[in-house]
Parts: C-alpha cells; sequence; structure tokens
C-alpha cells in the first residue's frame, strides 16, 4: 500500500505540471486580451505598456516564463534574491493591489470549502436515506416521487435555483422572507452568521448532487441486492436491515465514496462559482471568473494549479478509502 | 419598497413620451438640492446637496459589481475608483458633488497662481492637513512633488502622467530615468519644486503656456496630486510592481481601515504597519473615519461613520431589487439592469433613482482609412441610415441617456455653441430614427448605383462585445448595415479582447467597432476630441483614435484649441473642432448617457457629478 501511496504522489506531481502547462498555453500564448494593456490602462503610451511588460515578465520568451513560474512553485523556501517568495510562490496578481497570488487564494478558500463543507453534509443526508428507502421499495409511490422530484432538480439550472430561492425566501427581496438573502455571508461576523447566511445557498448546491447521489445509490444498491451473497446472506437468517446495511449498502456506497472525492475536489477547485456569483460569496469560483475576465494570468494559473492539486489529493485519499471499504480491493 | 417581482410591460413609447415631455418643461440647475440637465426628467435628476437637518453617524454599503482599479494613487484611473479617492483623499483641486466646469482647491488652499507668461503654476499647500496613521504627520509640498514623480516609475503604472504632464520641464527625462532603473526610486522632475514646505511650483516648458498651464492644474485634480510621503512609501515603491497599494496612507474624512485603527477609526495599534486590512480586493473595502482628518480644513462635512463597499454583485438584478427594498444601501459601480431600471422608475420612492449624466459619450467607430469607410459619403449613409433610438434603446431606452447628435457631450464647454442636444446643421445626422433614403442618396454619391454597398469592399468585420447590452447594440447595428447592403462578419469577444487586440490595436482593428466610446478625465472639450480624432493620437498600440482620422484641417485646429487660454474662445475653437469632425462623419455618436443610480428609502443620497456616482463625503443616512 505505502508503494502504491508513493507512486500516486509522483504521478500526481506530473499530473500538477501537465496541468500547469496546459493553462499556460491556453492563456498566456494563444490569443487572450493583454494584461499589459489592461494594467497601463486607456492613455498609456506604447512605451510605458512595453516598460509595463518588462517588469510583469511578459516580455521573456514563453518558456522561460513557465520555467520560472514551476521554479517558484517548488522551491521550498524564500530565496530574495531571485525574488521567489516560497514555498509555494504562485507569483502575484497583476491586478488584485500586487497581492501574492497564494494570499488571494487563501483569502478565499475559507468561504468556499464552508460553501462546499456544508452542502456535502446536507446532500449526503439527503441521498443516501432516499437512495436505499428507494431502493428497498422499488416501484413504490414513495420511489417514484423521489425519483421525478430528483430528476427535476437534476435538470434545473444551479443558478436558476438560485435565483428561485432568493425570490421565496430571501429575507430582503423574498415572498417568505426566511433566510438571509444575497450578499449576508460578507455581512455576517461570527460563524454562526456565516453558517445562517449559508443556508440557501447549501441547500442550493446540494439539491442536484442529493438528486443524482440518490439516484445513483438507488440504482447500484438494486444491483448489489440481487447478488448471490446477499440471497446467501438471507438464507443464513440475518434481519432484512442487517442485510440492507451490512451487506448491499456496503458494497454499493464505493462508488458514491469516488464520485464523492471527485465532487468535492471539483467544487473546492471553483465549480461551485455559479452558488457563489448568485448569492455573492467571495470565493475561489467567483474568484476565477474575475481573473480571466481581467486576464489576470498569475492568477488564473495559481487557482489552477491550487484546483488540480486538490482533485489529485482528494482521488487519491478516495482510492485509499476505497481499499479499506471493499476488502476486494487491493493495492500492489 | 418592495417592488413586483412581475416584469411591467411598460411601453417604451410611453417612457420616451414621459421623458421628451418632461424634458421640455425641465430647467437646468431646478434648486438648490437637484441638478435637472435639459434631458432628464426632474423626478430623476441628481440631488447635489445633502438635505435640511442631516443626520450624522451610521454606516452606509455600496454595493458593487467589480472591484476598483489600483488603491494605490499613482495609479488609480477609474470611475468607481474616483469614488473612493474624492472620499479618502485630498489631491491639489478636487470636485465638489456640483462642480462640473472646473475643480475647486482642496489640499491647495486656492487656485493656482499661473504666471502672465504661462510658465509657472504655483499652488499654496493647505495648511492643517495630515496624513492618518501610521504617518501621521502634516502634509507638505514636498510629498505632492514625490506623488507626481513615483507615478513615472513603471511599477505604479500610472496611465496618463505622460498625458498630461509631459510639458513640465524635465518630465520626459525623468520618465526615461525611471524607466530604466525600475527600483531605483523615484525620479527627479526639476521643473516641479517646492521653495518651501507649503509650496508647489511647477514650471512648464512649452509656449504659449497658460493653456497648457490650465490643463495640467485640471489633470491635478485626478489622484496623482494625492500626497505621497517618501519616508514610508519609498520601500515599498523600491518593489516592482510597487506594493504601497498595500499600505496606503489617506489624508481625506476616511481612509480604508488598517493595522492601526478599529472600526470606528480609532488608533488602538501605535506599532502598526499601515498594511491595509480594510481591503480585499474583489470582496470588500472598508472605509472608516480618518482620526488625524480635521474638519475646519476642508469642504467635505463627512456624516457617515462608516461605509463599507462590498464587491462582487454579479447578479446585478438582484443587488438592484435588495438596494431598492432595503436600508443603508447604495449602488456602487453598476446601472440596475433593464427591466429593474423600469420598475424602479415606475415604483420606486422619490429620490431612489437618480440619473447623473455619465461624462462623454458612446459611438460606433469606422475606419476611415479602410474601404469603404475612406469614402466620406458611405461613412454620411451609415449614419444617416442609423436608428439610434434603436441603439439606445438596448441599453435601456431613454431613461438611459440622449441620441447624441456630436461629439462634445452635454455640460462641456463647447456644447451649446456646437449645437447642443439638437447638433450641427448637417442632414445626414438629423434624424435619430434614420433616413433610408438619405442613406441611399449619399450611396450613390458613392458610386454605388443602387443605393446600396456592392462589391468585395463591402463585405467587413466588426469586433463587439459578447455579452449584453454591448452585444446587443452590435447585433442592432449590424442589422443596419445590412439593410445598407453590407455583409457583416460579427465577431463577438470579451471587452477586454476587443479593447487590447482588436479596436486599439491598428494592425487588428476591423472596419467597425460598434462598442467603444470616450469617458473624459475632466471637464474639458480638448480630453474628448483629441484622443480620439486628432491624426498625432494614432499609435500602433492602445489607439483611442478608433477612426483613424489623420484630417490636417482638424490636426490644425486642435493644436490651435489646445493653446486658447480664454475660456469662450476656447469654448468656441472645440465647437468648431466638433464640427469640422462631424462633418467628416468618422463614428455614429448614438448616446450621452445617464448613470442610473439607485439608494435604499433611509438614504439621504448626494451625487457627485464628475464621476456620476454617490458622494460618500456628502451623503447620509435618514
Amino acid at each position: 500500500m505505502l508503494r502504491y501511496i508513493i507512486r500516486r504522489i509522483l504521478w500526481s506531481i506530473a499530473l500538477l505540471v501537465i496541468c500547469s502547462a496546459v493553462v499556460f498555453t491556453i492563456f498566456y500564448v494563444l490569443p487572450t486580451a493583454d494584461p499589459a494593456k489592461l494594467r497601463a490602462g486607456k492613455a498609456a503610451s506604447p512605451e510605458q505598456i512595453e516598460l509595463i511588460r518588462e517588469s510583469l515578465g511578459l516580455d521573456d520568451p514563453k518558456y522561460q516564463q513557465f520555467l520560472r513560474y514551476m521554479a517558484g512553485v517548488f522551491t521550498p523556501y524564500k530565496n530574495e534574491e531571485k525574488g521567489v517568495d516560497g514555498p509555494f510562490d504562485l507569483g502575484t496578481s497583476i491586478f488584485q493591489n500586487n497581492k501574492p497570488v497564494r494570499e488571494v487564494i487563501f483569502d478565499r478558500l475559507p468561504a468556499t470549502v464552508f460553501l462546499v463543507t456544508g452542502a456535502v453534509v446536507i446532500w449526503l443526508a439527503m441521498a443516501i436515506p432516499v437512495g436505499i428507502i428507494s431502493a428497498v421499495k422499488r416501484r413504490s409511490l414513495l420511489d417514484r416521487t423521489t425519483m421525478i422530484t430528483s430528476l427535476a432538480f437534476i435538470s434545473a439550472p444551479v443558478f436558476w435555483l438560485g435565483l428561485v430561492a432568493l425570490y421565496l425566501f430571501a429575507q430582503d427581496v423574498g415572498q417568505f422572507p426566511i433566510f438571509p438573502g444575497i450578499g449576508s455571508y460578507n455581512d455576517a461576523e461570527s460563524f454562526t452568521g456565516r453558517a445562517e447566511s449559508l443556508i440557501l445557498p447549501w441547500l442550493v448546491l446540494a439539491a442536484a448532487t442529493a438528486a443524482i447521489y440518490a439516484r445513483y445509490l438507488r440504482s447500484q444498491l438494486i444491483d448489489v441486492m440481487s447478488e448471490d451473497y446477499i440471497r446467501t446472506a438471507r438464507a443464513k437468517g440475518l434481519s432484512e436491515q442487517r442485510v440492507i446495511w451490512r451487506h448491499g449498502v456496503r458494497s454499493a456506497i464505493t462508488p458514491i465514496v469516488t464520485l464523492l472525492g471527485l465532487d468535492i475536489g471539483v467544487l473546492l477547485a471553483g465549480n461551485a462559482i455559479l452558488t457563489e456569483s448568485v448569492f455573492n460569496i467571495p470565493g475561489i469560483g467567483k474568484e476565477t471568473v474575475t481573473a480571466i475576465g481581467q486576464s489576470d494570468l498569475p492568477l488564473i494559473q495559481g487557482i489552477v494549479l491550487f484546483g488540480a492539486f486538490f482533485i489529485v489529493i482528494l482521488n487519491l485519499i478516495v482510492d485509499i478509502l476505497y481499499a479499506y471499504l471493499d476488502p476486494r480491493v487491493r493495492y500492489q | 419598497m418592495r417592488l413586483k417581482w412581475v416584469k411591467l410591460l411598460v411601453p417604451v413609447g410611453a417612457l420616451l413620451a414621459l421623458a421628451l415631455g418632461l424634458s421640455s418643461c425641465g430647467d437646468d440647475n431646478g434648486g438648490d438640492e437637484s441638478t435637472a440637465t435639459s434631458a432628464v426628467p426632474k423626478e430623476f435628476a441628481p440631488v447635489t446637496a445633502a438635505p435640511d437637518g442631516v443626520k450624522t453617524g451610521g454606516e452606509l454599503k455600496v454595493l458593487s459589481a467589480g472591484d476598483i482599479d489600483f488603491m494605490d494613487p499613482g495609479g488609480a484611473y477609474y470611475l468607481p475608483t474616483f469614488q473612493i479617492t474624492l472620499a479618502a483623499q485630498r489631491t491639489l483641486l478636487s470636485w465638489g458633488p456640483k462642480d462640473i466646469e472646473k475643480p475647486i482647491p482642496d489640499l491647495a488652499e486656492a487656485e493656482p497662481e499661473i504666471s502672465d507668461d504661462g510658465q509657472t503654476l504655483e499652488f499654496k499647500i493647505r495648511d492643517g492637513v495630515r496624513f492618518g496613521p501610521p504617518v501621521n504627520r502634516e502634509v507638505t509640498a514636498a510629498d505632492v512633488k514625490y506623488a507626481i514623480e513615483r507615478a513615472d516609475l513603471p511599477g505604479v503604472a500610472n496611465a496618463y502622467g505622460q498625458l498630461y504632464l509631459s510639458d513640465i520641464v524635465g518630465y520626459s527625462a525623468a520618465r526615461k530615468e525611471a524607466a530604466d532603473n525600475p527600483t531605483g526610486g523615484a525620479p527627479d522632475i526639476p521643473g516641479i519644486t517646492t521653495p518651501d514646505d507649503r509650496t508647489l511650483r511647477i514650471e512648464i516648458k512649452q509656449p504659449p503656456k497658460i493653456a497648457i498651464a490650465q490643463v495640467i492644474s485640471q489633470a491635478l485634480s485626478l489622484p496623482i496630486s494625492a500626497p505621497v510621503p517618501e519616508e514610508y512609501a519609498k520601500e515599498f515603491d523600491a518593489k516592482n510592481p510597487s506594493t504601497y497599494g498595500q499600505f496606503v496612507v489617506f489624508t481625506g474624512p476616511y481612509m480604508v481601515q488598517n493595522d492601526c485603527v478599529d472600526d470606528s477609526g480609532k488608533v488602538v495599534n501605535e506599532d502598526c504597519s499601515g498594511e491595509l486590512t480594510g481591503y480585499t480586493p474583489g470582496k470588500e473595502i472598508k472605509l472608516v473615519r480618518n482620526p488625524n482628518w480635521d474638519p475646519d480644513t476642508d469642504w467635505r462635512p463627512a456624516y457617515l461613520d462608516s461605509i463599507d463597499i462590498q464587491e462582487g454583485f454579479t447578479d446585478t438584478a438582484s443587488a438592484s431589487r435588495k438596494i431598492l427594498g432595503g436600508e443603508d444601501e447604495v449602488s456602487g459601480d453598476f446601472p440596475p439592469p433593464k427591466n429593474v431600471l423600469k420598475e424602479a422608475a415606475q415604483d420606486s420612492e422619490p429620490g431612489q433613482l437618480q440619473l447623473p449624466e455619465l461624462p462623454g459619450y458612446r459611438h460606433i467607430s469606422m475606419r476611415t482609412d479602410k474601404p469603404p469607410f475612406d469614402d466620406i459619403n458611405v461613412r454620411k449613409a451609415v449614419i444617416a441610415n442609423s436608428d439610434r433610438e434603436a441603439l439606445r434603446n438596448t441599453r435601456g431606452g431613454p431613461l438611459i441617456g440622449t441620441v447624441a447628435t456630436h461629439y462634445i457631450s452635454p455640460g462641456f464647454p463647447g456644447f451649446e455653441e456646437a449645437g447642443g442636444l439638437k447638433g450641427p446643421d448637417l442632414d445626414f445626422i438629423a434624424n435619430p430614427n434614420g433616413n433610408p433614403e438619405l442613406a441611399a442618396q449619399y450611396m450613390k454619391k458613392a458610386g454605388f448605383k443602387s443605393g446600396k454597398c456592392e462589391g468585395s469592399d463591402c463585405e467587413i468585420t466588426m469586433v463587439g462585445d459578447n455579452i449584453p447590452p454591448g452585444k446587443d447594440t452590435a447585433e442592432v447595428f449590424k442589422s443596419q448595415l445590412e439593410d445598407l447592403g453590407f455583409k457583416v462578419d460579427f465577431r463577438p469577444v470579451d471587452h477586454a479582447i476587443m479593447y487590447t487586440r482588436f479596436c486599439s490595436v491598428p494592425a487588428q482593428e476591423p472596419e467597425v467597432c460598434p462598442n467603444v466610446g470616450v469617458a473624459p478625465d475632466f471637464r474639458d472639450s480638448q480630453v474628448l476630441l483629441a484622443p480620439s480624432f486628432s491624426g498625432a493620437s494614432i499609435n500602433p498600440q492602445n489607439n483611442t483614435n478608433w477612426p483613424m482620422l489623420d484630417v490636417p484641417e482638424i490636426n490644425k485646429a486642435i493644436d490651435q484649441a489646445r493653446l486658447i487660454a480664454d475660456p469662450d474662445e476656447r469654448a468656441k475653437a472645440w465647437a468648431h473642432v466638433d464640427e469640422l469632425v462631424s462633418e467628416q462623419a468618422p463614428a455614429v455618436p448614438w448616446v450621452w448617457e445617464n448613470f442610473p443610480i439607485i439608494q435604499s428609502t433611509d438614504v439621504a443620497g448626494v451625487v457627485n457629478l464628475f464621476n456620476a456616482s454617490w458622494d460618500l463625503s456628502f451623503t447620509s443616512l435618514k
């Protein structure tokens, strides 16, 4: 197992370098807005634009810019002579008041983590019971109702759900003012205040994902419950509840674990953008869109690298958990 | 007042009738409290003075969609940023809510003394103005000198210094020195001297100099003249880019909260670094009272205790409804979208929606150096054919502004002389709804016998915005061009790409750029006309003369107008330039825009007409 983990970590590093190279090519090599001109402003002279381009290091050959960036990321210490603010120097944002990219990301991360964590708890709390009950009481009225409802939530775009939620339940503009509305996360000063401000965003973000998980778990459990060992367990006289939970769910839930790891990684990497935008939550997703709009290349690069790191690490954790959950799985 | 979610179907014609009917009754400067322009309905006229019995205290929330450009006053060059610098920085001259003709003394105790030959410009720095913590000391002339000089550093990236200040003795050499040694400290500009702590003297090199001095004086109303203490800032300016933006010190009634002060602006940490804790880019800017501000030295009343600028409200419809139905909130850098604007115009309480004029105008440029638009008759045909009211409707209709008829905006010197709202006496601009018959006549004069464009030259490219409302405007104009026989390849791209890769780069610029406009830096028609229509403005990079107009007669008229000092003669001269440009038909001027701003019912907002936004130093809570 240890060798497997080490091998995975090494592959992860290689994957992160490849991700960085792809993003670099997309934003630095292919045509985008010119960050030097954007920073220079509308009245700047060509000489001034070139000066700014030089000060940002954008006039160096592309491969040099990339290597310099990678050197900063992988230098584990501060090197003032070379202008490296390690460890993990992701460069300086062109527009965010010249702040280090690392600082910008870590400033945004708590909001995204809070949003995603709460949403995960809610969607698992909803999806698992619904999926199990639907599978066990297959073709019942309850099963059909939950599956149709889940299909509706899967079909509804998350930004639409968010706007409808605000229209119905936001304290400032809603028809039934129950929950804090848009921008309330920024107003909150305590942990509980922030949690309260995230209730609607959690529900919105969880809705579609819970529906997908419920349907998936139902499908997996139906397949597992028709396996021979389940019949054997029943034949041995085990209670139905024990058969379902100890034997059925345990097998059926392992793909859910994989899915969960991917989903959490992707959301932490910025995929909660629509929810963050609708509710004005200052997270990684919103920051990514702003950075792309401004052609803030170091920030884009940094966020993508950071997001890829999360996805890769979470995948590794999920695969390790898989081995513990499913005794049939062994890594060499 | 809670707004109905359901869209109210308000006929645009009814709104137009309302706007035009009221505008024919309205007059300028309706009383002390509101400033009604001739094109804005009086009930939406911006309020430019605080009400009687104004209350002090409280916190105002400003909801914004985006971020400022730079907190560093040396780099700040964006209207939403100016909302903060007007409240937190004291520049030599500044703009009070009603000041639209010229700036008024702020850090300077009086208007500058200009010598009879225009060779020197001298400011006296006001006594008693102090920096906020951690610097704390009194501002001197040397601080303003340093502020101007450091703006030359590539790491500060000031975009307009060279444009307006290059006539100062030694300026160009100083810029070169800064370019050669970007981390070697701010270069000395020998033409800026400080004979004593309170005197700032500027020497100008180009004769005749009075007009130049006046323009420099106006330019020093921009944040470049906000004082910067050298002993504090030089360590930050030694980096490239400068990190002073994270440690800015302030001189106005408000300051961005830093590690020296608490939420109320009280100093709680004497041993502080000055690092801004109240600014998280893209998220929030917290303004608190500057503990060192002396109201006796300032014309700003500063009623509020604090201002919380919350950024990131990209869903402007929800944000607008939140403001209109909420408390203590005003809009920042976004206008309400079209549907919410209509609701606000109909349902909101008096004063919640105000429509200050946004200086400048929007136009659609045609490349005068490329076929088919190198033929003046084709350009006249395009303008004649343009339904400019339809273009205006893409942004919200009559409430959003007045159909433009020429290139000097209302309120600018020379506007009336250039024809005012009606515009010049030119047949191709006379009909705001377009005149296809006249357009056909001009096309025939251009050699197109059918009255429509024919041939390969009529296959043109247009690069515009990829999101509404810019995209809508481009699509409408495209269809108008196609009615005239053009085959238009419209390429929608991101706004930043449109400017930096296409429209501002002559080598890449297409035949038509539909989403360009002019946003002047101060109220002088030179800044409206010279960058956009002077041959000298054509640049291989960052070009602002999008039509690529280079007519010797116009260039000469611009050069002459620049040097006229007498205000009335100067206005006439720029009106003459406007007339010459209009006759060349290089672009379709289509709107002099209003910038709708909104406030909650419990806010007594005061508008600053300079940047068409709420003036944070004059606004209060009811």
